[in-house]
């Protein structure tokens, strides 16, 4: 190939190709090589990550079980290189305590310096090392970063905002709230579980009043991602909510998913009304609904959905039907048997085997 | 035109064409290493966040059988252990003819269900359905052969009752968090309207109780050539096209859907050779053709493994079968090519795998051809045809090198230095031959497709190691 790149005489193409071909090969190599360190980094790492672990993990545990030991034990020293992992490691046990050992936990942080490690690397160029830190920061219930968490709330990194947020509310829910709640509302890209776990931390007191405002004013993608949360307010708050919603929305998506929250019949008579809502996922929770708050005369209604076009609203009206507490195998038997529809008495047949009672 | 004027010309075309393609699969290998740095930054953080909850997603896993006696019970056992809250599993009984319905009711305490099937997709008539009185979310549903996979997924997506279908082939191997992992994508972006995950060899690793418990290398050469391969298919190929939101294809032995989607698209395509990739495209074209914002997605993470085939003749008849699939899916599709609202699905991707992917080997072969001619002719030295075939080479083990450099990157499935320097030999050793083999193998998948010759149900011989630890 050197004769190639060498000599004066070759065609342009054959030229191109021996240098593209040298500079793949080295690339290649190069590649080879990087994988081959990259390896023997991982296993270095390993083998790092365990000696850490394994002097770390048992002082932990018996800081948890020991307040005095937390506060009197010595304490190895740590070097630069293994601050993140000792963080990670004081996280982990955090995470995995709670009441009295939380306390013990956070002396032991104190007085290793956690608290300013974790300042320091809130401004790590690595995003590990940053999410490790805000965790810290929440744990530790160090309000030293305040502002600069909030500031984070509204970061493009989806990670990096919903943990500020979690920390925010771990370290002071009560000042959080207000500025997380409007975060939770435009923030779609925050994943649910956490968001709920963030609201499930700061409690109803605080998360149902801003919560139901949201819902009640925000648009009806927003309300029915804000609706998934209701659980974590106050029952009957939000069964006043949904009552209203029922009454004055209009929009399908956001009607099926009042009617998933209400956990009381205060709204039934306008679940009775949706019954027969043009769109057939708001009959089918209505019929959801019937099955669990309905009375006899409901079961004309759920009878009636039994014949409905679509499959699912037939089976949600067949199991709601079954789930009446008032009626038993006979009464649902004939219920099947009177059904001169073949698809509604089909339907029955299934929910009837399903709850295992044919 | 003189032979000589000919091969001048000629060979202009194919250097412009090895620049194209090589060109496309380093974009490609750019675009997953960012995308694979992105998403292993991110994962561990919302991993932990991700346990359980209520706001997790109910999925129905779809499994078509056909003739699976040997295997059924031990799959299935394995699919009931799934770590995932709310799930349930619809296995199909596609008319098999080898006693695969009777060892499920024996297995499971299967029991006639009188459900009120509905055929929302068109599907071949079902004879029956069960219940098991020992796991309430296991149903079996027994129907005619429809000759086909789609067929039998089609029958088991009517049964599904939750909103994420998840299609998975009998003989695959999964995780046990493996569907977990995959519904990420779904409640991170409610646009996500399907998902993807790697699928790896499963030959030479040790499967207990129906998960991979030890990750190893297939002693069959066969086998591990197609480790180096599958690397570079999904580590790179398939992360660097949904970083584009073009990606075209999710293997059909481990895929997630909305259900409401799939439905709305008609299901899996029965008549088509390649339904796994005829129905994502068709997913973009619906999708594009009516304005909805949609994902399709890929996550790099390994969550099935598969069995490779390790003879000659089982593997020709899979690649045979894959161009076929791919000529029928793009002509299906054709009007997606170039849609002027299609985005990089339709101006990037759709070009790219008709020109690299589909006529690739015709290509390839003619390069081979001509260079020879050329070299017989006294019209190129051996020393410049050398060169070439040298270039063409190390390209081919840039792009293996780099996903298995990936692989380093991310999972490091592969525990021991030694695999490593074994699967490096085996991207050289590829290019002697393999490489060669596959592009004659694939010119005859798409002489298939353009003189139309059907495929049905085929059997891949199981390796003995799953088999005896299944």
């Amino acid at each position: 190939m050197w004769a190639f790149l060498s000599a004066p005489g070759s065609d342009v193409t054959v030229r191109v190709a021996a240098w593209t071909t040298a500079w793949v090969s080295a690339v290649t190599i190069v590649l080879f090589a990087y994988s081959l360190a990259l390896r023997a980094a991982t296993v270095q790492e390993a083998k790092r990550r365990r000696a850490i672990i394994e002097r770390w993990r048992g002082i932990f545990a018996a800081a948890m079980l020991s307040g005095s030991y937390a506060r009197e034990c010595a304490l190895p020293r740590f070097s630069r290189a293994e601050r993140s992992d000792l963080l990670e490691e004081w996280n982990l046990a955090r995470d995995s305590v709670e009441g009295e050992a939380v306390g013990h936990l956070i002396v032991i942080g104190e007085r290793l310096g956690v608290d300013a490690v974790a300042r320091r690397m809130l401004r790590a160029r690595r995003l590990s090392a940053r999410l490790a830190a805000i965790q810290t920061l929440g744990h530790l219930r160090s309000r030293a970063e305040w502002a600069a968490l909030i500031s984070l709330l509204d970061d493009p990194n989806t990670a990096l905002s919903v943990t500020a947020a979690r920390a925010l509310v771990e370290i002071d829910a009560h000042d959080s709230v207000p500025l997380v709640m409007p975060k939770v509302v435009t923030r779609d890209d925050w994943p649910a579980t956490t968001v709920s776990r963030i609201l499930d931390k700061a409690g109803p007191d605080l998360v149902t009043q801003p919560l139901c405002s949201a819902i009640l004013i925000s648009e009806a993608a927003t309300s029915v991602r804000l609706l998934k949360f209701a659980e974590l307010a106050r029952t009957e708050r939000i069964d006043q909510l949904v009552e209203i919603l029922l009454r004055e929305r209009r929009e399908p998506r956001v009607l099926a998913a009042a009617m998933k929250a209400l956990s009381s019949s205060a709204g039934l008579p306008h679940v009775e009304r949706l019954a027969a809502h043009e769109v057939w996922y708001v009959r089918m929770q209505a019929a959801k609904l019937l099955g669990r708050f309905g009375q006899e005369r409901d079961l004309a209604l759920l009878e009636g959905l039994l014949r409905d076009a679509e499959w699912w609203v037939r089976y949600r009206a067949a199991q709601a039907i079954v789930a009446l507490p008032f009626l038993g195998p006979n009464r649902l038997r004939q219920i099947r048997d009177r059904q001169t529809d073949r698809y509604a008495g089909d339907m029955m047949q299934q929910a009837i085997a399903e709850a295992g009672l044919a | 035109m003189t032979i000589e004027s000919f091969l001048f010309d000629a060979q202009w075309v194919f250097l412009i064409y090895f620049i194209g393609l090589n060109a496309g699969y380093l974009a490609q290998n750019v675009l997953a290493i960012a995308g694979i740095r992105r998403y292993l930054q991110t994962a561990e953080q919302l991993e932990a966040e991700n346990v359980f909850s209520s706001l997790d997603l109910p999925v129905s896993i779809i499994v078509p059988a056909h003739n699976e006696a040997v295997s059924i019970n031990s799959s299935v056992r394995a699919l009931l252990q799934l770590q995932y809250p709310q799930y349930e599993l619809v296995v199909v009984n596609d008319g098999s003819t080898d006693g695969t319905l009777e060892k499920l009711i024996d297995g499971f305490a299967m029991r006639p269900f009188p459900e009120a099937y509905r055929a929302q997709i068109p599907c071949k008539h079902v004879r029956g359905v069960y219940r098991s009185a020992r796991h309430p979310n296991l149903r079996v549903i027994d129907k005619e052969s429809g000759g086909s996979k789609a067929d039998a997924s089609n029958a088991g997506i009517n049964a599904a009752r939750f909103p994420l279908v998840c299609v998975v082939d009998a003989d695959s191997v999964l995780m046990q968090d493996s569907l977990r992992r995959m519904v990420r994508p779904f409640l991170e972006d409610p646009s996500t309207i399907a998902a993807g995950g790697t699928v790896r060899i499963a030959n030479g690793c040790t499967v207990r109780q129906g998960f991979i418990e030890k990750v190893g290398l297939p002693r069959n050469f066969l086998a591990l050539l197609q480790v180096v391969e599958y690397l570079r298919a999904f580590l790179f190929g398939r992360l660097g096209w949904t970083s584009l939101n073009a990606l075209l294809i999710i293997s059909g032995a481990f895929g997630l859907f909305r259900k409401d989607v799939i439905t709305e698209v008609g299901g899996f395509a029965a008549d088509a050779i390649g339904e796994d990739m005829e129905l994502i495209v068709r997913l973009h074209r619906h999708m594009k053709m009516q304005r909805r914002k949609y994902r399709i997605k890929f996550i790099p993470d390994p969550v099935s493994w598969t069995d490779a085939p390790e003879t000659l003749r089982g593997l020709k008849s899979q690649r045979v079968r894959w161009q076929h699939g791919l000529g029928q899916a793009l002509f299906k599709n054709r009007a997606l090519m170039f849609y002027p609202r299609g985005g990089a699905v339709s101006w990037l991707a759709i070009p790219f795998y008709l020109v690299f992917e589909l006529f690739g080997p015709i290509v390839e072969a003619a390069g081979y051809v001509v260079m020879i001619a050329a070299a017989v002719l006294g019209l190129m030295s051996p020393s410049t045809a050398t060169l070439f075939l040298a270039l063409s080479i190390v390209l081919g083990m840039l792009l293996s090198t780099s996903a298995i450099m990936l692989e380093e990157l991310s999972f490091h499935m592969y525990p021991r230095l030694r695999d490593i320097l074994l699967l490096y030999l085996v991207a050289i050793l590829e290019n002697f031959g393999y490489r060669q083999l596959n592009a004659i193998w694939r010119m005859q998948g798409l002489y298939r497709w353009l003189f139309g010759r059907s495929h049905k149900w085929e059997a891949i011989a199981r390796t003995a190691s799953l088999r005896e630890q299944a």
